[in-house]
């Protein structure tokens, strides 16, 4: 264990002489996670080299934060330090069998690279999580992060089908493998995903594929109000209508309902939810082609390009509306401004929030208050240092807790990961 | 037993749900791989949670092994009971909690029968996905042990996909909460590893389901090739065009000629045939069957037969169904073997699988989930044979190999149970499976829970998987096999 940390330059050369390549630097101010700037930041290029990385790190008593695009360090309660950044953008490769639609992705690579890959062939990795250009698959896998195309397709952990990752202790590690029904040994990929880079360091995960669709409209409404999102939502899904996203953003309320199969298909649901919307009072307009991306673009900027707080709310889907109207009320009566989006069919929300501090955490804790366990949860995804110190980021994690805790203990005995940050501060 | 111990446990389920009576254990003493039999020390029937929670805390106090069982219809031995444990049968645990329509959820006890869930919902325009073939038997519970699948996983998944949350008992007693009606709890995905940990970790006493509204249209064709590499290349193809197809299944001629002489459902005398399945609106269904008819006809099928209506539909599916029961037919015994590999080298495994026929003099059929790679080799012989049994395990094995080769898998959807422990360190390294011990560990240090099932240990590896046999249950005409 260290007493006294030793100079920057000395640990990057310890770190080099361990991978046998210059693979460290010292940290800098543009490295800093909530303010903590790290000793050194490491990028190997292989599989080798994070392994011999982190094995350093658990022997010398280091903490190590691993980042990849760097979008989501966000998350999580504030580091007490970190000796270490383990960056994954040296590892980008992206290995596509196409003739079965699935692909081995290095930890490194970003969304928006992985799927220009993939599309040669028509085929993507169904995820449209924001900062898509910056966000890293191994980020995304850590985070089980996704977009609106969840109401299809998923997240993350319906899509993996195969990890590697390195242990705490240096060694590697895989599971399940590149098939896309395997039921061999525990499920340690759904394991990871989700964890926060508090169990092991991710290095390549492996997912079935879907096609690119062929054809694509997406029917925006405006709404008279928010208390329409959960009848029309709900009207909708009752149908035989399969949307790919069903996505709300309010104030004003507006519902984004993206169809996409072959051209007929979508044309054809397209209308109908036109005409759905107008039922509920609603002005629709279809669109496709560039307006139709400009849309989406616009919606994902509502929540991820704007200032102030970001917090993740999951809800059964039939408490939306009440939900909704709830938050209009109690942002108005604390002086708060706020933003809401998220997937109307699945009951998942984000909420920007700006204003007074004491009252956003008055929000939180109130809103959490009306959530009983197992039928949701409102976590902080981004937040200034002082919110932090005033809520738990993660809220309550629920009677599994002593397991995740015995699960952490186990894979990162000497607390080397990630340490304090994960989901109920493992 | 130490008979302190079965009073208590008397006192905990009552007479009423205490096995004790050698016969009567025997029930109990296999799941639907019949081969692997070991009588229990005792057997509980607990009906209520309370009772399974103070039947795992006596176990724990008492250092004692417990199994958890379901309907017993797993084909890996997973439900193996232990000698000296305890099987707990969940059986009565069979209550539907709730109903959401809204929400579009179910919340169940682990003893409800698969079918019984789409049962509840269908009349709401409902259904639930995961349809493993021994869906009118197999429990919820098991299910979410073994994750099943069934033919219709490929376009909608496991079970994984569909557990929202369970309660379950630890190993010491205590109950824990994964999960919920609402998504993405925080924290661990402990949810994600429990299904499909095939009993090892917990035992699960109530399930959140998520519900599927029932598709506008349906579509199944089934079509004839003249060799298995143009219905495998035909696979490929579908993939690869992008059509994801509800269910996507294939026959060779074995097990066409052994269908069709037990059910009679009209199949072309071919050298294989391929059911595919398309469902969604009914404008995208009619759409991909045209591209999936002209993928057929590109690869040269003929007896193209599209069922007109359900009654159609139910007749190739029965043919499909009937297969393995009907390879009694073909030979007196067989085995069943479950492998996966990569879709795309369908072909190519099937040609060595062939050659491994000839070089062996065994017949070996093939009925199975090409669409997601899932083998279901039978290798069929004669135990009468001397030296026969022997070798046929030594073919299936090999199979196994050719599987691995590719970068396939052990299991698709069987499980490893008690039959694949020792196949796991083919599959995975030392350190793969250590890692995987982590959350055994984790979860249960005295390791109480399902001993001796998934990981290899030198007793079981000293002995060899065995050869197929008919599960009562299988006899009886209740269920078949996938």
């Amino acid at each position: 264990m260290q007493s006294q940390s030793p100079a920057p330059d000395a640990l990057v050369a310890e770190i080099d002489a361990r991978v046998g390549a210059a693979v460290a630097r010292p940290g800098s101010v543009a490295d800093a996670i909530d303010g903590v700037v790290p000793g050194v930041v490491a990028t190997p290029a292989t599989a080798g080299g994070m392994a011999k990385t982190l094995a350093w790190a658990t022997e010398t008593g280091r903490r190590v934060v691993v980042r990849g695009g760097g979008t989501k360090l966000g998350w999580g309660p504030p580091p007490e330090s970190v000796d270490l950044v383990l960056s994954t953008k040296g590892m980008t490769a992206v290995e596509q069998r196409h003739d079965d639609l699935t692909a081995t992705v290095q930890a490194g690579a970003t969304l928006a690279a992985t799927n220009d890959v993939l599309g040669r062939h028509r085929q993507w990795l169904p995820l449209d999580s924001p900062w898509g250009d910056r966000a890293t698959i191994g980020g995304i896998v850590a985070a089980n992060d996704s977009g609106p195309r969840r109401q299809r397709h998923g997240a993350p952990r319906d899509l993996i089908i195969g990890m590697t990752l390195a242990r705490a202790d240096g060694l590697l590690a895989k599971s399940g493998g590149i098939v896309v029904k395997n039921v061999a040994g525990y499920d340690l990929a759904r394991l990871l995903t989700g964890s926060f880079g508090c169990l092991g360091v991710i290095l390549t995960a492996t997912f079935k594929l879907a096609p690119v669709a062929e054809a694509s409209r997406t029917v925006s409404v405006e709404l008279p109000e928010s208390a329409r999102f959960g009848p029309f939502a709900a009207d909708l899904l009752a149908h035989a209508s399969t949307p790919t996203a069903l996505e709300l953003s309010t104030p004003p309320a507006r519902m984004l309902i993206r169809f996409e199969s072959v051209e007929s298909v979508v044309v054809e649901q397209a209308d109908q939810a036109a005409a759905l919307g107008r039922g509920h009072g609603g002005t629709p307009v279809i669109l496709s082609g560039e307006d139709e991306t400009a849309a989406w673009r616009t919606h994902e900027t509502l929540m991820f390009d704007r200032e102030g707080t970001i917090v993740k709310l999951s809800i059964v889907p039939s408490e939306l509306s009440a939900t909704l109207v709830w938050l209009d009320e109690a942002a108005g009566a604390r002086g708060l401004d706020y933003v809401a989006i998220g997937r109307a069919g699945l009951g998942v929300l984000y909420l920007g929030l700006t204003g007074p501090v004491l009252e956003q955490a008055s929000l939180v804790t109130t809103l959490r208050e009306r959530l009983p366990a197992g039928r949701g949860s409102a976590t902080i995804q981004r937040a200034d240092p002082e919110l932090k110190a005033l809520v738990d980021v993660w809220g309550p994690v629920g009677d599994g807790l002593r397991i995740m805790r015995e699960v952490k203990r186990r894979f990162d005995p000497t607390g080397t990961l990630n340490p304090g940050r994960g989901p109920g501060g493992l | 037993m130490d008979a302190a111990f079965l009073d208590e446990l008397e006192k905990i389920v009552g007479l009423d749900g205490l096995v004790r009576e050698t016969g009567e254990l025997l029930t109990y003493a296999s799941d639907g791989l019949v081969r692997l039999r070991e009588r229990p020390a005792v057997a509980v029937l607990p009906d209520t949670l309370d009772q399974v929670q103070r039947v795992v805390r006596l176990c724990h106090r008492a250092r004692v092994p417990f199994v958890a069982r379901g309907q017993g219809t797993g084909l890996s031995g997973g439900a193996l009971p232990h000698p000296d444990g305890v099987l707990i049968v969940m059986t009565r645990l069979n209550r539907v909690l709730d109903v959401d329509i809204p929400n579009r959820r179910i919340t169940v006890e682990p003893g409800v029968v698969n079918l019984e869930v789409t049962r509840q919902v269908a009349a709401a325009g409902y259904y639930y996905a995961p349809d493993p073939s021994s869906q009118v038997i197999c429990s919820i519970g098991g299910n979410v042990a073994e994750n099943s699948g069934g033919a219709h996983c490929l376009k909608y998944g496991f079970t994984v996909h569909h557990v929202l949350g369970v309660q379950a008992v630890l190993a010491d007693g205590e109950l824990v909460h994964l999960g919920g009606a609402a998504l993405d709890s925080p924290g661990l995905d402990l949810l994600g590893v429990l299904v499909g940990s095939e009993g090892t970790l917990a035992v699960v006493t109530k399930v959140t389901l998520r519900l599927l509204r029932r598709p506008e249209a349906v579509q199944t064709l089934l079509a004839a090739f003249d060799s298995t590499d143009a219905a495998g290349n035909a696979v490929s193809d579908i993939i690869a065009a992008g059509i994801i197809p509800a269910a996507l299944e294939m026959m060779d001629r074995t097990t066409i000629r052994a269908a069709e002489a037990a059910v009679h459902p009209g199949f072309p005398d071919a050298e294989a045939v391929l059911i595919v399945e398309l469902d969604g609106p009914r404008s995208e269904v009619a759409a991909l069957f045209a591209r999936v008819d002209s993928v057929c006809a590109r690869h040269h099928a003929w007896g193209v037969q599209v069922a007109r209506d359900e009654a159609q539909r139910e007749r190739i599916w029965m043919g499909r169904k009937a297969a393995f029961a009907a390879m009694g037919r073909v030979a007196p015994n067989y085995y069943v073997q479950d492998g996966v590999i990569p879709r795309s080298r369908l072909p190519e495994v099937l040609r060595r699988i062939r050659q491994l026929a000839i070089e062996s003099g065994l017949t070996i059929g093939n009925v199975f989930h090409a669409g997601d790679g899932n083998l279901h080799p039978l290798v069929c012989y004669d135990d009468a044979v001397e030296g026969q049994a022997d070798l046929a395990e030594q073919v299936a094995s090999e199979i196994l190999t050719y599987c691995l080769d590719v970068g396939g898998s052990l299991t698709g959807e069987h499980g490893i149970g008690a039959d694949k422990a020792c196949h796991m360190p083919k599959m995975f390294t030392p350190v793969d499976i250590e890692t995987m011990q982590l959350v055994r560990v984790a979860f249960d240090p005295d390791q109480l829970c399902n001993p001796g099932k998934l990981f290899p240990t030198p007793r079981l590896c000293g002995e060899v998987p065995g050869p197929y046999r008919a599960h009562p249950v299988e006899i009886a005409g209740i269920a078949e096999r996938v």
